[in-house]
């Protein structure tokens, strides 16, 4: 079996699309991906938006955001629909499973060496609510910056 | 900005250093704006494509990616906003050119 993967997926159906069109889309994709076992995390409809540019003498689009978790070839199988589908003006996949990984890595690398330096200084772990930013506070962020350059 | 850190040192800056830096440059004579990565300071690990209020400031009316001698921008988020913004193109959300 492959690998269960995280992907983010963007596609524009074209303005005339009626909502009812763009719902049938929709669980269209998801008949998808349940054929090929995935499954659906999140769908965001940010319903009509205008286009930074013209795609096919389009000037704005309904946006449709999907995140799903399924294998490469579920999202080949995906990318391959939607580029047949006419009213689908543009899509795009994108892997975001390790990109939120490695996000998610340097939030808690940060949080980790803020308490520990905090220890180092005497102080609690956590920051006290009512805390201003000290002067200790300031050149920590400036070591942070410093230290990814 | 990398030599001047290395001229200094680690060990021997102080906060009234860092607000000379603010004030321009002794020597060079022109004025200088202290640039620090707002990814850093404002703590962004991640920079979602989709989010155009975040891509915005690097866009000049252009829409060409700002560089990062302009923007202060660290080699590591320039990076990833080279990539975020190259998706939004393709999604029309920020557009490849403007004139």
């Amino acid at each position: 079996m492959s690998t269960s993967r995280q992907y983010e997926l963007v596609y524009i159906v074209t303005p005339d699309a009626t909502d009812q069109a763009v719902t049938d889309l929709h669980s269209q994709i998801e008949q998808i991906v349940q054929r090929f076992g995935g499954t659906f995390d999140k769908t965001e409809n940010w319903g009509r938006r205008k286009l930074a540019y013209e795609i096919g003498h389009h000037r704005e689009g309904t946006y449709v955001v999907e995140t799903i978790t399924g294998s490469g070839e579920l999202m080949k199988e995906i990318d391959r629909r939607l580029r047949v589908i006419d009213q689908v003006i543009r899509h795009l996949v994108v892997r975001v499973d390790e990109e939120l990984r490695v996000a998610d890595r340097t939030r808690s690398d940060r949080s980790a060496w803020v308490a520990r330096r905090r220890v180092a200084r005497g102080l609690p772990p956590e920051r006290q609510p009512g805390e201003g930013r000290g002067d200790g506070d300031q050149d920590d962020d400036r070591d942070g910056v410093e230290g990814q350059r | 900005m990398s030599e001047e850190r290395g001229g200094r040192g680690r060990g021997g800056r102080g906060g009234d250093k860092d607000k000379a830096k603010g004030e321009g440059r002794p020597r060079g004579g022109f004025f200088r704006r202290r640039r620090v990565c707002k990814f850093c300071a404002e703590k962004i690990d991640y920079i979602n494509y989709k989010d155009v209020r975040i891509l915005a400031p690097f866009l000049p009316e252009r829409g060409k990616i700002q560089p990062r001698r302009i923007s202060g921008t660290c080699a590591l988020h320039q990076r990833k906003l080279q990539v975020a913004i190259k998706r939004a193109r393709q999604l029309a959300l920020i557009p490849y050119v403007t004139d």
